[in-house]
């Protein structure tokens, strides 16, 4: 083994001062083992590297972003209400086709009416007043605002405190995500 | 990590940094801080926590018109100190075999190329596990471009000292990952 060769890695860091750097440069051209040695430890170090990353994206993997469950959350929550109180602000009056006024209230059943009878006639009405409600459901214009702090998004200092951002998710009538737009 | 950074538009940097030295620096070196940090073995969400504590604290140190010699190593120092803070995160996991490597080994690789990659990177978690802390850490922030010297300013080592322990740990792991 070579004297120089204890300074092999110190020369492949940059880390001897000029005149040494020079001379272990001369030896390496025509020292056949450390020039092997210099390519071995150029390997490691490209191999520790390669760990490194390695190790980062692994991490990275595992990561989700913190405002994620969040609009995730949201957005299942907005889904849900969609399809239980489809289109509330609308709500056709729960009577007849004979009853024109919207804002009528719903009639009381007719007392002299025999309880079978009147259980029969419910049944046999509610199922077209579902189909057409179901048809008169038009998509909805429903947007979502989530406010998320500027610090959430940008490294400290780089918004004046107490700003936020405006998340507006748009649902589409299937109740699915249909934009996302961020504003401020 | 999949570059998990926001994209940031030059003049928030601006408005953030308050300098444009400072924006530089947090460009230059915010992935590499991040990278030391994860392999230090805190999760994601720590290391951006500690990068952006380390920031803050360089914005205060700039305005406190501190020595603004050295900043690279200072902001080492800095997280270095922090995530030592977070000792239940702290080697938990370098030199772990990873999960998964076929999701960063290059796509275009053939079969063959994977199986060499993982070994190799199978042997140097081996050997990596066998260095001594202050060993990983010196080989860890010469990974992040740190001279010897700015390297013995965050571990508190002379310079000689560092030079030994990167010698050393590199003889190590050519030997153990048989290179």
């Amino acid at each position: 083994m070579c004297d120089v060769e204890a300074k092999l890695i110190a020369w492949l860091d940059g880390e001897l001062p000029t005149d040494e750097a020079s001379a272990v440069e001369r030896h390496v051209e025509r020292c056949q083992d450390c020039r092997r040695c210099v390519a071995a430890y150029r390997q490691v170090s490209e191999t520790f590297h390669a760990y490194c990353d390695a190790v980062m994206a692994a991490e990275a993997r595992r990561r989700v972003p913190r405002w994620m469950p969040v609009l995730a959350g949201t957005v299942v929550a907005a889904a849900v209400i969609l399809l239980v109180f489809p289109r509330t602000r609308d709500e056709p009056p729960l009577v007849g086709h004979t009853i024109n006024s919207a804002s009528m209230p719903v009639p009381a059943p007719t007392p002299a009416e025999p309880a079978p009878r009147k259980a029969t006639m419910r049944r046999r009405h509610a199922a077209p007043r579902v189909q057409e409600r179901a048809a008169e459901i038009q998509p909805m214009d429903t947007t979502i605002q989530i406010a998320i702090p500027a610090e959430a998004m940008f490294p400290p200092g780089a918004m004046p405190n107490g700003i936020n951002f405006i998340a507006e998710v748009t649902i589409a009538p299937d109740g699915s995500v249909q934009q996302v737009r961020l504003r401020q | 990590m999949s570059d998990d950074s926001v994209p940031l538009a030059l003049p928030l940097l601006r408005l953030a940094a308050g300098s444009s030295e400072v924006t530089t620096l947090y460009r230059e070196l915010r992935k590499p801080l991040l990278r030391y940090l994860v392999c230090l073995g805190l999760t994601s969400d720590e290391a951006q926590d500690v990068v952006q504590d380390a920031f803050v604290s360089l914005q205060r140190h700039m305005a406190s018109g501190g020595d603004q010699e050295n900043m690279r190593g200072w902001l080492f120092r800095v997280a270095h100190n922090q995530a030592r803070n977070r000792q239940t995160s702290y080697h938990r996991r370098f030199g772990e075999t990873l999960d998964g490597e076929k999701d960063f080994l290059a796509d275009d690789a053939t079969p063959e190329q994977l199986v060499l990659e993982r070994e190799k990177l199978r042997r140097v978690a081996a050997a990596i596990r066998l260095l001594t802390e202050s060993e990983r850490e010196c080989l860890l922030l010469r990974a992040g471009g740190l001279r010897y010297r700015e390297i013995g300013e965050v571990l508190g080592m002379a310079t000689s000292t560092v030079g030994d322990t990167v010698d050393r740990a590199m003889r190590k792991l050519a030997e153990k990952c048989n290179v």
